[in-house]
């Protein structure tokens, strides 16, 4: 179920809301756990069981986990919990890519498994390891209690596309968590705001990318128009997910962690990547980065351990070249700027903030490539090599049906619009106004996004293959 | 106002919003049809263990909440007047609007329909008109977009281009040109096709190309109801009705119409005016979509006979031909096989005229 639907705005979440909040305290759980379940298997009606697998085989593993802490027999049941986690993960994720490779490798022709992907299962997985390698670090205690456990991990806000919650972040508010109209108005402004940046822009941007690629007019600036809106695309469809799950989060009395700080002003690449997907990155650097040596080593195995690490986050991504190459790519500029570039940069005012933009832009041309045949292909057109006109009826015909939704989308994705309404907030009368103009503009904003979905536009989550 | 008092005002206002919709939404019985949008709509799926594993039931279900929220017409409009005037975007689902007309971008232009469409008439050819004395003639009829598009900075077909690749594809055929006969005004506002009280330059242009001369007057004819067009429903923007007229006279009103829609021969209508009260009006033309029909014209000063291959721009242009002839017959290719044609016609020293849209050239699948 997509959170930008009739189903789950005007069905599922005011049976879910009303359900919550009549329900005792011991039962809040229960009860999510439950929607989160219907949540789940209304789109994946059987892999509901490999999730709910998944889920015993972690709550059993973390209590032996726990038991045999410090002794070999701990060590082994966490290596048996990541077995069946990354076990699983492969299977359904990666069985086929390594299959086709091996098949080009050595010529063979060893059919593929076609399986369909599991939604969410990279985000649920993560959330697993991330439960048993704390419980074996003893930084957590091993939940004994299997639906809060099993809440925790199914728990539909952050359920299918993150943002990645550790057991940590959220062990005590499973326990025990407090609600309240503050905390309430808080996850309602940031969820209507969420859907706003998925349905009103980044599905309008989405449209344009999509009429780009069947378009029979491209050129050098519509290859670039695709390009910015992809890059703008992928930010609000992302971050607008992220939003929503944790405007949810708060609405049920979690506090879940940021995913996104308004990434395109970054001035490097390294700050890019603190403020892009936070909840990947840092799970990476604790879980993969530090345990390798991070960068108290030397420097080869330095640069091995960032190679590493963003071959990792690349085929996170997804099962294809491109998604290595996206997160090579990253490794290498990361590499670049540490070594060379950091000083440089820093002196500059505009500049570095055009280097990441340029290169973040390639990089999503990469990312969302059908494979590297085309993202090459695609690179190159970009820079005159694909025999096209400089500019093209269509571009301009798109340039202009979608320059208003570009301009908000690039103010939107700086922190203008918060620094705007945090300085009116300053002034008594701003705040006042702001105080009664802020429910009627996001009832109004709900009421054009339910028109927007009332009449059936284009809506796919990007996340949801991940 | 306290930040708790601010909170519990914004959580109100919302949860008013959500649930009053929500409840709305569960308690609204079910409509069967959308008139504006000329379909039936999806009744609640069927609950079993069956489509609940298959995902069958979730996914009617999904279909179901669309077409039946409440106020849905009223939402598709907001959603309109979103896109075109908060966004600013040029166009809505392919529909635009620019001097009061709404229109459909006709957009790229699509080789491969080109082709179907060419194949199509080229296999209508060999298997009945090559070696007769039918003398074959072809015209093309611009879609509105040809007037408005290009000048207002719509995406625009080459319609130039698609004329003479038509006329390359068909070098059996004669054609007659009447784009020089149309302009904007000859079309409806809220509807696709042109309206057939402004249809006698280019009745008489085609007729004069096929050596006929037509001097007949016509009634005027206005319909009382306001016509909102296919557009009203596809577009949901408020817009003003267009009015509706058709010609008539002593000849039409003379003429037997017979309609072999289902095989068998039925009487038929010239203008079948308890269509004017219907979802579309325009189907008060000559039986609406009718796969073939005859039309015998008792007053006709000549024994020759025209036959027609045509959409719907056809029905409204058609009678104003009648005069020069005995019998007409009209084909509409999307809706009969043209293998089983030769059992209904015999071709044989007629005029036979190939009118079709550029709606229908670039999207021409239909065509059997």
């Amino acid at each position: 179920m997509l959170f930008s639907s009739i189903p789950f705005l005007y069905y599922f979440l005011p049976c879910v809301l009303l359900l919550y909040f009549l329900a005792p305290k011991r039962l809040k759980n229960a009860v999510l756990l439950l929607a989160s379940l219907v949540f789940y298997a209304w789109g994946e009606p059987i892999y509901v069981l490999l999730m709910a697998g998944s889920i015993a085989s972690g709550y059993v593993l973390g209590l032996l986990i726990e038991k045999f802490r410090g002794k070999p027999l701990g060590k082994l049941f966490l290596i048996v919990s990541a077995a069946i986690s990354l076990g699983l993960l492969g299977y359904f994720k990666y069985a086929d890519f390594f299959i086709s490779n091996f098949n080009a490798v050595f010529g063979l022709s060893v059919p593929l498994l076609r399986i369909a992907l599991p939604i969410g299962i990279s985000f649920y997985t993560f959330q697993l390891l991330s439960y048993t390698i704390d419980v074996y670090r003893g930084t957590v205690a091993a939940q004994r209690n299997f639906i809060t456990l099993a809440a925790y991990i199914a728990m539909f806000p952050q359920l299918i596309a993150g943002p990645i919650v550790r057991y940590s972040d959220v062990a005590a508010q499973l326990k025990s968590r407090t609600h309240s109209f503050e905390k309430i108005a808080l996850g309602i402004r940031r969820f209507i705001l969420g859907l706003a940046k998925k349905i009103l822009i980044a599905n309008a941007l989405g449209e344009l990318c999509d009429i780009f690629r069947v378009s029979g007019d491209q050129s050098v600036l519509f290859y670039w128009l695709y390009a910015i809106a992809f890059t703008l695309h992928i930010y609000f469809d992302f971050s607008g997910y992220s939003d929503m799950a944790i405007g949810l989060g708060k609405v049920f009395g979690f506090d879940f962690p940021e995913n996104f700080r308004f990434p395109y002003i970054s001035a490097s690449i390294t700050e890019f990547w603190r403020r892009w997907h936070i909840s990947l990155g840092s799970w990476f650097r604790d879980y993969v980065y530090i345990p390798l040596g991070g960068n108290r080593v030397g420097k080869a195995k330095w640069l091995r351990n960032i190679l590493v690490v963003w071959l990792l986050t690349g085929f996170w991504h997804g099962a294809a070249w491109n998604f290595i190459v996206w997160g090579l790519l990253f490794a290498v500029l990361l590499v670049v700027e540490k070594l060379w570039l950091q000083k440089p940069l820093q002196k500059t005012k505009l500049l570095k903030h055009l280097y990441v933009l340029f290169f973040v832009v390639l990089s999503f041309v990469i990312f969302n490539a059908a494979d590297m045949k085309q993202a090459l292909s695609d690179l190159g057109a970009m820079f005159g090599m694909g025999k096209l006109p400089f500019y093209s009826t269509e571009w301009s015909y798109y340039l202009r049906s979608y320059g208003v939704i570009l301009m908000l989308a690039v103010i939107g994705a700086t922190p203008l619009p918060q620094k705007l309404i945090a300085a009116m907030r300053r002034s008594k009368t701003g705040d006042k106004l702001i105080s009664v103009a802020e429910p009627l503009v996001l009832a109004a904003l709900l009421l054009i996004m339910t028109a927007y979905l009332v009449d059936g536009s284009f809506n796919p989550f990007l996340y949801f293959r991940f | 106002m306290n930040e708790k008092h601010r909170s519990i005002f914004l959580t109100v206002v919302m949860a008013a919003v959500l649930f009053g919709l929500s409840f709305w939404a569960w308690l609204k019985p079910a409509d069967r049809f959308s008139e504006s949008e000329r379909r039936v709509l999806q009744s609640f799926p069927e609950l079993n263990a069956d489509t609940l594993r298959t995902g069958k039931f979730m996914e009617e279900f999904e279909s179901y909440t669309l077409d039946q929220f409440p106020c849905r017409d009223g939402f598709r409009s907001l959603k309109a007047l979103s896109v075109l005037h908060l966004f600013q975007q040029k166009d809505n689902n392919d529909l635009f609007i620019e001097d009061g007309y709404v229109s459909k971008l006709n957009y790229p232009l699509r080789e491969e329909m080109l082709e179907h469409a060419a194949d199509r008439f080229q296999s209508l050819y060999d298997n009945y008109l090559a070696g007769t004395d039918t003398k074959l003639y072809f015209s093309i009829v611009p879609d509105k977009s040809y007037f408005l598009a290009g000048e207002n900075g719509y995406l625009s077909l080459d319609y130039e281009e698609l004329i003479a690749k038509m006329r390359e594809k068909t070098p059996y055929l004669e054609y007659i040109d009447i784009f020089d006969k149309l302009s904007l005004q000859n079309y409806y506002r809220t509807d696709t096709h042109w309206r057939q009280e402004t249809l006698l330059p280019v009745a008489n242009k085609l007729a004069s190309a096929m050596g006929v001369s037509l001097s007949a007057e016509y009634e005027t004819q206005t319909l009382s109801e306001p016509f909102y067009g296919v557009y009203t429903g596809q577009s949901a923007l408020p817009l003003r009705p267009d009015t509706f007229s058709y010609l008539t006279n002593d000849i039409l009103e003379g003429c037997t119409v017979t309609s072999y829609d289902t095989g068998a021969p039925q009487p038929a209508e010239m203008y079948d005016l308890s269509a004017a009260a219907s979802a579309d009006p325009y189907e008060l033309f000559l039986n609406g979509a009718d796969a073939l029909l005859v039309i015998e014209n008792p007053a006709a000063k000549t024994d020759r006979e025209l036959v027609v291959f045509r959409d719907s721009f056809g029905s409204s242009l058609v009678p104003l031909l009648v005069e020069g002839y005995s019998k007409v017959t009209l084909v509409d290719i999307r809706y009969l096989n043209s293998a089983y044609l030769g059992s209904f016609v015999e071709f044989d020293n007629q005029d036979v005229l190939f009118l079709y849209s550029t709606l229908l050239l670039n999207d021409s699948l239909a065509l059997k």
